[in-house]
């Protein structure tokens, strides 16, 4: 047979029973953190003022603007990590350096053929106008990646840029007269 | 393909790495004639290398005067001294019974060299006279000398000395100060017999013979012979008989119609009449050279038609010669060696088709053995031989003979067949050239038609072309599989060629050689320079004495000129037979083309120019080197000089342009009083001077050799010692040609594609000097002679070959060494590095990894020639003068050929283990596959 429980003490019914509201006349405001449960009326009134408005097409387009921007630039954010990564390669033809440099060419033309599925998300009657800035940026920052990738073959003396590269496409002069000792006729 | 392709990864992983040095390839690519000459009939004999040797060796003396010993086994050179200069006089080699020595004379040099390996023992000089004879002292007072004989020499003053064998110092010298006309030596066991010849004031000549005591060398008596009315020159006296019991003089008249032999130490002389109706050309006297020989000897009669011999005994009691008996006529030459062995005296009879030995005492044939046809002594007849006879109860079972054949070739017949051959002609050689293959010859010309025509044409042309070739098809499919199987057991490919045909890699080529006496041979380079044909040239000029013939090689045949006659002779260069000039299209061998042809010669000092080939016209230029120097030579750029790249790329990968002309000439030339040596280069087109130096304090008395190719020339020079320079040696100078000191500039001449030197253009103005930039390089040794090498299209870079006449050898200097453009005092930069320049030292050693002849001794080289084979990566060269030696490089290392290391066996093991692979794995992969297909994934 179990004994009674003692009553709980006093701490405890106050905590559990809290008043109902603070009276009418209080002039202090609650604690910091506390929170007074609404009333019924204030909890209508409430939710009424939380609902959120749906942004306009405007606001839509200025974020999608913001988004297509972001995407533009993204490259660009790239190119130190790769000129770092390009120079530290060397210029020796390696299997490695030559597959980094087969990527460098290979993202950004990949990137500008796919522009228009990239941007595909952010295209609106709103913002078609506008976003012709943002691919063009697209395309240089790409263009800027293309141009590390060349920078990167140049260095490495693939590029046919000076005389030695065209010489087998230069000829021996001919000479009009061909002079030999009697002896060898 | 992936397959394939990795199979041979695979192969190349199996097979080990080819070491840096080739050692594999010395012996094989290369050979080595070590020549002697022609031997000497008087001077070649079988003889034991020291006392109770068991084997005796061939020493001879050539008529270059090169000592030499051969086994007699496999005519292998045992040891050799050849004269480092040509030398005049006769040469004499003699060598005591018993001894270790063999004393040689020529010139006034007396020298003993060691038998069995060729060391020198002794030498002397005879100051200001010729040895006119050599002979050793066997016995003294009738005893041998038991240790070192004593040498007897006669000089050409008329004196006579006594050389100590072991020291070689003079022990008496006797004075003969009648002014005769010294002759020869001869001994008798106990007397020393000096002969000479006295000139009567009526003509003729009386032969005078003075016996020496040979202990003093006081002279005890004299005596004259009356023969003038029959010697009147010395080709008259056929022998004066030397250390044998009872030596001999015998002469005969102008017809050769009377023999006259006089035992010497006695005032007798029998008169025989030369037999035979017909007349006799030549008679030849062989006896025995041994003391204690029987004293009988064989006189040998050589008519016109044939060959015919008496045998004569000597009684040396009654001092009268009598004839034994006779040996009949044979049609053709022959010749007569004598051996003794102990007492008994043989004669063996070598003509051109059988061997037969006859003892001296009766006339029955004691062996005869028929001499087996060879294609080395086809047309030859034998012309003087040396033999060893074995006897054995009464017959000859064994006999070895040394022959000379007319040809050139020194033969060792042994017991009828020939067990070596020597080609001792070639020791002579002055002239040669590398001939083509006849189908490479057909295959060219094939081309060069194409290549007239228009396209269409051409290309009906080369479908006709391979439907004719067809018809080798069958005979292609047949070789297919000894040739495969060759390759695989690695069988060398080189020792299965036995008549000429191309080969896959070209480096079966010809060299036809001529030597100075009109001899021409063919030589493969390929095979170890096997002689593939060797005739004589006065077959196709009878009248003509040859002195100097000089080579060109055409297609399919060489044309031959010598100063001798007018015109050309031309020979098929497969075949050696003769060609009437009409039957062949003389081609000229430098193709006409657009080109204005302009030759130029050596005349009376000046270098002039004429247009066209004939000299008559007015010359176009002319050459004078100023302030009295005189032209010694000129060289100008080959002929066949492909270049591959017009440009040289430089570290930064700019260009300097090759100043390219194929009319560059190099013009040396020397003032001998002030001792300057100067280098012209001159366009000889033009005849304009593009750049000179002038050298001072050289050593002009030495050769100056020089060479040009592709856009660079090089020559050495020799400082003289005497004059107190800042530095004394050799020294080597190389310069190369620029179109322009700048990189990428084409110089004067810019884009222009044509150019002339006749008719500058307007617009460069003068003609355009090339840029020059030169080394000069210290060498430790002097080079008689230098030439580079060439390749089929030129890419391979170039290597200098450069002869040193000094220690024998040819070496190959890589271009890369000797590249001007090395970095002056200072370390290459990072460029500079990459393309491969060193910093520049005074001073080149030539790396012993250079020498193209290794272990070889390759003596006397006048003149190295080289050819392009058929492969890029490989330069062929030939080198002859005395010795003659052929190889082949790759300066740039055999890149386009699989090395020997490759084993093919391993590789197709391969092959076929990974086919089976895959016969096992296609089905399970097939299986899991299909299952895949099949199966749901859980």
């Amino acid at each position: 047979m179990a004994a009674q429980p003692p009553p709980p003490p006093q701490w405890v019914l106050d905590l559990n029973a809290t008043p109902a509201s603070k009276p009418k006349g209080a002039t202090f405001s609650d604690p910091p953190g506390y929170t007074a449960a609404l009333s019924s009326k204030q909890k209508s009134q409430s939710s009424k003022t939380a609902v959120r408005q749906a942004p306009t097409s405007e606001e839509m387009d200025t974020l999608k603007m913001k988004k297509a921007w972001e995407l533009a630039i993204a490259p660009a954010k790239q190119l130190p990590m790769n000129a770092i990564g390009m120079y530290m390669t060397g210029n020796t033809l390696q299997i490695f350096s030559i597959f980094m440099v087969f990527t460098l060419f290979k993202t950004p033309i990949l990137a500008v053929a796919s522009i228009q599925r990239t941007f595909a998300p952010y295209e609106t009657p709103g913002t078609s106008g506008r976003l012709l800035g943002v691919k063009a940026v697209y395309i240089l920052m790409n263009m800027l990646m293309l141009a590390l990738g060349i920078w990167k073959v140049n260095g490495m003396g693939l590029l046919p840029t000076t005389r030695s590269d065209w010489l087998a496409w230069e000829g021996e002069r001919t000479w009009s007269e061909r002079a030999v000792p009697r002896e060898w006729l | 393909m992936r397959f394939h392709a990795a199979a041979l990864v695979l192969a190349a992983c199996l097979t080990p790495p080819a070491l840096a040095i080739f050692e594999d390839d010395a012996y094989h690519i290369d050979f080595h004639h070590a020549l002697i000459g022609l031997p000497k009939h008087d001077a070649t004999f079988f003889q034991k290398p020291y006392a109770g040797s068991k084997a005796s060796l061939l020493y001879t003396i050539s008529e270059s005067q090169a000592i030499g010993a051969v086994n007699p086994k496999d005519g292998a050179l045992v040891w050799r001294q050849a004269p480092s200069a040509p030398q005049n006089g006769t040469g004499l080699l003699r060598a005591g019974e018993d001894q270790d020595t063999a004393i040689s004379a020529f010139g006034d040099h007396v020298a003993a060299w060691s038998a069995s390996d060729g060391r020198i023992v002794w030498e002397t000089r005879v100051d200001g006279a010729t040895v006119e004879d050599l002979e050793i002292l066997e016995q003294e007072d009738g005893i041998t000398n038991t240790d070192s004989k004593d040498a007897l020499v006669l000089l050409g003053n008329g004196e006579v000395k006594r050389l100590d064998g072991r020291t070689g110092r003079a022990k008496w010298t006797h004075h003969d100060t009648s002014g005769d006309t010294p002759f020869q030596l001869s001994t008798s066991p106990t007397t020393l017999f000096y002969i000479s010849l006295h000139t009567q004031l009526l003509g003729g000549t009386k032969l005078k013979v003075t016996s020496l005591s040979p202990i003093t060398g006081k002279k005890l008596d004299s005596y004259t012979l009356s023969s003038e009315s029959e010697v009147s020159a010395r080709e008259h006296i056929l022998f004066a008989g030397a250390n044998t019991a009872a030596p001999l003089l015998a002469w005969t008249d102008k017809a050769n119609k009377v023999l006259k032999v006089n035992i010497i130490g006695t005032k007798g002389v029998s008169t025989f009449n030369a037999p035979g109706k017909a007349g006799v050309e030549k008679i030849v006297l062989h006896a025995p050279n041994r003391l204690n020989s029987l004293a009988h000897f064989l006189v040998e009669y050589q008519t016109a038609t044939g060959h015919l011999a008496e045998v004569y005994h000597v009684d040396l009691k009654k001092s009268t010669v009598s004839k034994a008996y006779s040996l009949p006529e044979i049609a053709g030459r022959g010749t007569f060696t004598t051996t003794s062995s102990d007492a008994n005296v043989y004669f063996t009879r070598i003509t051109s088709d059988e061997t037969s030995v006859v003892s001296s005492k009766s006339h029955g044939i004691l062996g005869r053995w028929p001499v087996k046809a060879s294609a080395a002594l086809a047309g030859a007849h034998p012309v003087h031989g040396e033999s060893e006879v074995v006897v054995k109860s009464g017959s000859a079972s064994a006999v070895r003979s040394a022959v000379l054949y007319s040809n050139g070739q020194w033969v060792l017949i042994r017991n009828g067949e020939i067990a070596w051959s020597r080609p001792e002609f070639l020791s002579s050689a002055v002239s040669a050239v590398w001939a083509e293959l006849p189908d490479q010859e057909a295959l060219a010309h094939e081309l060069e038609a194409e290549g007239h025509q228009n396209v269409l044409a051409a290309y009906f042309h080369r479908v006709k072309r391979h439907i004719r070739d067809l018809e080798h098809l069958p005979a292609w499919l047949q070789t297919i599989p000894s040739r495969v199987l060759g390759s695989l057991i690695g069988k060398s490919e080189d020792s299965a060629i036995d008549e000429i045909h191309h080969d896959t890699f070209g480096f079966h080529k010809l060299v036809i050689v001529a030597t100075a006496a009109g001899q021409l041979a063919a030589l493969d380079v390929g095979s170890q320079g096997k002689l593939i044909w060797n005739i004589d040239l006065s077959q196709f000029a009878p009248d003509t004495t040859f002195t100097s013939p000089s080579l060109k090689a055409l297609r399919g045949y060489v044309e031959i000129k010598d100063p001798g006659f007018d015109g050309s002779l031309y020979i098929n260069s497969t075949s050696g037979g003769m060609l009437s000039s009409e039957t062949i299209q003389v081609q000229p061998r430098v193709p006409p083309g657009d080109e204005k042809l302009i030759a130029f010669s050596l005349v009376a000092g000046e270098l002039k120019g004429y247009l066209g080939s004939d000299a008559t016209s007015e010359p176009v230029w002319d050459f004078t080197p100023p302030n009295g120097e005189k032209i010694v030579s000129y060289t100008a750029r080959p002929v066949d000089d492909p270049v591959s790249s017009i440009g040289k790329v430089l570290g930064d990968r700019r260009v300097l342009y090759k100043y390219l002309n194929p009319n560059l000439v190099l013009v040396t030339t020397i003032v001998e009083t002030a001792k300057t040596a100067s280098i012209y280069l001159l366009d000889s087109a033009s005849g304009s001077l593009l750049h000179s130096v002038t050298h001072t304090d050289v050593d002009i008395a030495r050769p100056i050799p020089a060479t040009i190719s592709e856009n660079w020339f090089s020559y050495s020079l020799t400082v003289d010692a005497t004059s107190g320079p800042s530095s004394r040696g050799y020294q080597l100078v190389v310069a190369e040609l620029y179109e322009s000191p700048l990189p990428d500039d084409r110089g004067p001449l810019g884009k222009q594609f044509n150019s002339s030197t006749l008719q500058p253009s307007k617009a460069s103005g003068d003609v355009a000097k090339p840029y020059v930039l030169s080394q000069t390089y210290h060498i430790p040794e002097e080079i008689s002679h230098m030439t580079v090498t060439q390749t089929k299209q030129g890419i391979t870079s170039r290597e200098l070959l450069v002869t040193l006449p000094n220690s024998n050898s040819i070496v190959g200097i890589p271009r890369a060494v000797i590249d001007p453009r090395r970095p002056i005092g200072r370390d290459p930069n990072a460029q500079e590095q990459s393309e491969g320049l060193m910093k520049y030292t005074p001073m080149i050693l030539f790396d012993p990894k250079w020498h193209l002849n290794h272990k070889y001794d390759v003596a006397g080289v006048k003149d190295v020639i080289t050819s392009a084979s058929g492969v890029e990566s490989t330069s062929l060269i030939f080198a002859y003068g005395f010795d003659v030696f052929g190889t082949r490089v790759a300066p740039s290392f055999a890149f386009d050929v699989l090395g020997k290391g490759f084993n093919k066996i391993q590789m197709l093991l391969t092959v076929a283990a990974l086919f089976v692979g895959v016969l096992f794995v296609a089905p399970l992969v097939g299986r899991k596959q299909i299952n895949s297909l099949w199966t749901i994934p859980s």
